[in-house]
């Protein structure tokens, strides 16, 4: 549980901020999606969060949920998505791979088969639609030393937080505003004494998401997280020049990461 | 139900955090209204001034004497205001958006009479009402769409997946995340994260109890069975849970749709592709394939072919308290036009399953035995659907005329 821990504190040490992109698997189709996976591994972000579609995603906004829908065309299956995001995982040690999903593929396959199949290639787990409440249901990803990486957000009062935060391990995702994913309005006001406040609650690495698309998006998180979770954004740039657009779009967002 | 939110094992809560708070919030002042006998004194005079309950329970001689069965009776929900039982749920939900200090209603519409409802109870109470409907349902059952622009609500069409309702539900869930604030998402079905299957049942429960009464009044007895159609399952819910101590037999009419081939129907029990699953907020029996993705439905009826099923009921057809059967378009055509023929009651096509249903059933009981069918909807609605199944050419030629005849204004 602590290896993508010590993974992300071991980069942070000579970099400002991580980067964790976001591809959805089957889209445009399985060979495409898994040539843009490579792409990104190659150009060095740190973190990759592969989504295996389902076809009500609802924590996602409209880019993300159009191209579930289009990988599904593909017939995905869930052990095909394991088996080849666990290839990329291995050729490329210097980053470390997520699996995001929502409960229901995850309970069809079922968790035990699941831990089985994910040991010990990938990094974590994000299902959006697990509650902490809930989390008895993937006791197979914690007896494997799977981190399911929780989410907090805005607006969140301290106590649930703090339990949050008391049975997390990896790193907590931090929703940066109200919505679904890929939406534009405003992060919060109080972006910073928000991450501040989850900061005073726990060791773990802050990732931060949703609607981060630039430059100066990711700027401000500098020294305020630990990673920077961008995922819309490269799907519109997919959408603008393909898979060369999406790599121009990762370096800009490196920038002097690069 | 237990304080979890569970029914058996299906219900309880799977929504993204980012809701958790709005849940939580949700949960414990529907708690303090039903504890309130001021909140619920408000809700039933509503009921009775704006809505115009008591529905009748309406004998169906003529029909009766036709199948040569049983005693048929309708509960008339088509006589709510706006035509259907889709009043009384919102009328209570759009009471307590009031009480929460909401200032703005969100809801999911399959067949539109819960956009309409909504609507119009928005208007009432003074909220701004945003409607997400299924693009593919707009095109169905674009009668409601207009009344409910006239009513002032933003009609929202949602393109995404099938383009129905339950692609309509998670675009409504996807508002919800983003402006629970100031907003009240007004579920229309006894479907989706805890409080609402119970809290939908609950108002709509005010159905069954009045069936009680009427019954006992009207034939001396309680019926020998209730049939109600089952989409999300809130008329269901309505009339059946009064009766579940009784010894009333309670039977769910499902769309049959086409047949029973993936995408032909909206079975969501006694078909292969149904089990157990977690979406949409909530634990059911889910149509899926074998990815656990939700299969695309079908039905005659845009009210039904929702993907999933209330909790409730998913749990009472596992404890054997309900009994699902289903009735193929083709039988639900027949019976539309039974009803219509013999009783001079125009049913909606969602209703027309239950009476389906119950005319095939009541054939084969006595004829000192009642039956009760929930007429949960009138047809009104439906004319294009129902011309078209008809295949009826005169409407058609009326359209084209009418429209001739607008251009050339």
């Amino acid at each position: 549980m602590k290896q993508l821990t010590s993974f992300i504190q071991r980069k942070r040490e000579s970099q400002p901020i991580l980067l964790m992109t976001h591809v959805v698997y089957g889209y445009p189709t399985i060979p495409e999606s898994l040539e843009i996976m490579e792409m990104l591994l190659k150009e060095g972000v740190e973190l990759l969060e592969v989504q295996f579609p389902f076809s009500d995603p609802v924590a996602d906004g409209p880019v993300i949920t159009e191209a579930c829908h289009v990988a599904l065309e593909q017939k995905v299956t869930l052990n095909q998505c394991i088996e080849d995001i666990s290839v990329l995982a291995s050729t490329y040690p210097e980053s470390r791979v997520l699996l995001m999903s929502y409960l229901n593929p995850l309970i069809q396959i079922g968790f035990d088969h699941l831990a089985e199949k994910l040991s010990p290639s990938i990094s974590g787990m994000i299902i959006p639609d697990l509650p902490i409440d809930h989390k008895a249901l993937a006791t197979p990803l914690n007896d494997k030393e799977i981190p399911i990486i929780w989410i907090v957000t805005p607006g969140m009062e301290p106590s649930r937080i703090q339990k949050i935060a008391d049975q997390a391990a990896g790193m907590l995702y931090c929703v940066s505003r109200a919505g679904v994913t890929g939406q534009t309005n405003s992060p919060i006001d109080s972006l910073e004494s928000y991450l501040n406040s989850i900061r005073a609650l726990t060791q773990l690495p802050l990732a931060v998401g949703f609607g981060i698309s630039t430059r100066e998006d990711i700027a401000m998180l500098e020294n305020k997280a630990d990673v920077a979770i961008v995922g819309s954004a490269l799907l519109r740039a997919f959408h603008a020049g393909g898979i060369q657009q999406v790599k121009r779009s990762l370096l800009e967002l490196k920038g002097s990461n690069a | 139900m237990r304080d979890d939110g569970y029914f058996g094992q299906y219900g309880g809560s799977y929504i993204p955090e980012i809701l958790f708070n709005s849940q939580q919030q949700l949960l414990k002042e529907y708690r303090s209204a039903m504890a309130d006998s001021a909140f619920i004194e408000q809700v039933q005079q509503e009921m009775q001034e704006y809505s115009g309950r008591p529905t009748p329970l309406t004998h169906c001689a003529r029909l009766s004497a036709q199948i040569g069965g049983a005693q048929i009776y309708l509960k008339r929900e088509d006589l709510n205001h706006s035509g259907a039982h889709k009043m009384n749920n919102v009328i209570g939900q759009g009471l307590l958006a009031k009480r929460m200090g909401k200032t703005r209603i969100i809801a999911e519409t399959g067949a539109g009479q819960h956009g309409v409802a909504s609507a119009l109870v928005a208007a009432r109470l003074g909220l701004e009402c945003t409607v997400y409907m299924g693009a593919h349902d707009i095109e169905r059952q674009y009668p409601n769409v207009f009344w409910m622009k006239q009513l002032g609500a933003t009609v929202i069409p949602v393109t995404t997946g099938a383009a129905t309702l339950k692609d309509a539900l998670d675009e409504a869930m996807r508002d919800w995340s983003a402006s629970y604030d100031d907003t009240y998402y007004l579920i229309g079905t006894s479907c989706g994260c805890a409080p609402y299957p119970e809290m939908v049942s609950g108002f709509q429960s005010v159905i069954g109890h009045e069936v009680k009464t009427q019954a006992l009044k009207q034939f001396g007895q309680l019926p020998d069975k209730i049939y109600a159609c089952v989409g999300g399952g809130s008329n269901a819910c309505g009339i059946f849970m009064p009766f579940l101590e009784d010894s009333t037999e309670l039977v769910g009419v499902e769309a049959g749709g086409r047949g029973p081939q993936v995408g032909d129907h909206a079975c969501r029990f006694n078909t292969p592709q149904a089990r157990f699953g977690i979406a949409q907020g909530f634990s059911t029996r889910f149509l899926q394939d074998d990815q656990g993705q939700l299969l695309p439905t079908h039905s005659i009826s845009a009210g039904l072919d929702y993907v999933g099923v209330s909790p409730i009921l998913a749990d009472l057809a596992d404890r054997g308290e309900v009994r699902m059967i289903s009735a193929t378009d083709e039988e639900v055509m027949t019976a539309f036009s039974q009803l219509a023929k013999n009783e001079g009651i125009i049913p909606a096509l969602e209703s027309s399953h239950a009476v389906a249903g119950g005319l095939r059933e009541a054939a084969t009981l006595s004829p000192d035995q009642h039956i009760v069918i929930n007429l949960s909807g009138r047809g009104d609605k439906d004319l294009f659907n129902i011309a078209r199944a008809l295949n009826d050419q005169p409407f058609n030629t009326f359209l084209r005329t009418y429209l001739d005849e607008e251009e050339n204004r």
